[in-house]
């Protein structure tokens, strides 16, 4: 889902940067500060697993690649400022330390990916949760995907938009290309794996995790 | 990734290295693009075998099978052939932009760079310890599975073995965790 370097144009990354960049930084300070020295190492260990989950990629036609995200679980547990600061650094280790993703887009990739689509889900989650706690997790999950997808393949239209000859494919193809198996596979796996994975983190009661 | 002694040389190499990738990015003329991935072949000649065989395993393919995809779909869509020229400038700008990324990463000691930001730094060693922890302890529950069945594990086995697995992973990498960041905090992180 995430996109590579070259891409995008500065005239899309750099406004991308400098509201990812100062955001990033706030929340780190807040949710990263001495005071969050308990909630560190389940963060930390949170952000490996959504790492690992991220890795395994199926290329898309038209688009870039989908894959499931893992932080919407983030987004439940810490709040959407936590997971958007986890989810970009699992952007950067991906760019820095595989070579996967990129350091020019890490701006976009960080807002759609960690903070739009799992806010989306947070909002879901709150709304749902007190009609039927697991629908609320599979639907957290499912929407954080679709609406990071979608955030992305926005971000594609506009660069067509703007420059055809820096991004060539058409935003109906890129739209189609991205959305289908978003829909179909990664957002009902993300939303399966929200459900367990929230399940399993409750039950096992973990030193730092707020109830 | 190969040591340098001083931390401020790699945070310049660094900082120039984000303003080319930057200046690439803009680059659509595939003739320029070619140019700059020569200069950077030509300014990173240490090495130079092994980052292009990186760039061309982990960069070219999943552009080139993009692009080629797109190819097809547009065609597929349209009825006509799209011009190839953006497509191939897209490939190479990537390539150009992974060349010298993995480059310049290959001599730069990125946590020594990172030494004035403790925090983060701190945060980056638990999760990238997390990473090896999992992909470890993952591989090791699959050879287990392998070892307990007389066949090779298909996927219905792999899924009905994850659920156990996956909270013994779970709890493991958690209490790992927390032993790293507390040494790290002791030691002044």
């Amino acid at each position: 889902m995430h996109l590579p370097d070259g891409f995008l144009s500065p005239q899309l990354t750099l406004p991308a940067l400098a509201v990812a960049v100062p955001l990033a930084a706030w929340g780190a300070r807040r949710h990263f500060g001495r005071e969050a020295a308990e909630a560190l190492p389940v963060m930390g260990t949170l952000t490996a697993l959504a790492f690992v989950i991220q890795t395994i990629m199926i290329p898309v036609p038209g688009g870039t690649s989908t894959h499931l995200v893992g932080v919407t679980l983030l987004a439940l547990l810490f709040g959407p400022l936590a997971a958007f600061v986890c989810e970009g650094l699992v952007l950067l280790m991906q760019a820095l330390f595989f070579g996967a993703g990129g350091v020019t887009v890490w701006g976009v990739n960080a807002l759609a990916m960690g903070l739009v689509g799992p806010l989306a889900g947070w909002l879901a989650w709150r709304l749902l949760r007190r009609l039927s706690p697991r629908v609320a997790l599979f639907i957290a999950g499912w929407l954080s995907t679709q609406v990071a997808t979608l955030a992305v393949a926005g971000v594609l239209a506009l660069q067509h938009r703007l420059d055809p000859l820096l991004f060539p494919v058409e935003p109906a193809v890129t739209l189609a290309a991205m959305m289908v198996p978003s829909l179909t596979v990664a957002g009902v796996v993300e939303g399966l794996y929200t459900v367990f994975a929230y399940s399993l983190v409750r039950r096992a009661n973990l030193r730092g995790v707020p109830t | 990734m190969a040591s340098r002694p001083d931390p401020r040389a790699d945070r310049r190499l660094l900082l120039a290295w984000l303003v080319a990738i930057f200046v690439l990015s803009a680059v659509r003329d595939p003739r320029w693009l070619a140019g700059a991935g020569l200069l950077a072949a030509l300014g990173f000649r240490r090495g130079l075998q092994a980052t292009l065989r990186r760039t061309l395993r982990s960069v070219v393919p999943v552009t080139a099978g993009l692009s080629l995809a797109s190819l097809g779909w547009v065609r597929l869509v349209s009825g006509g052939w799209p011009p190839l020229e953006p497509f191939l400038a897209l490939g190479l700008r990537a390539a150009v932009i992974g060349l010298l990324t993995f480059a310049v990463l290959a001599r730069v000691d990125l946590l020594a760079a990172l030494a004035p930001f403790p925090l983060l730094t701190r945060l980056l060693v638990v999760t990238l310890a997390q990473v090896h922890a999992l992909r470890l302890l993952s591989t090791e529950s699959q050879e287990g599975l392998r070892s307990r069945l007389p066949r090779r594990p298909g996927p219905l086995d792999l899924l009905r073995g994850a659920g156990g697995i996956t909270a013994m992973l779970f709890t493991l990498a958690t209490r790992n965790a927390r032993d790293i960041s507390d040494a790290m905090r002791s030691r002044g992180f």
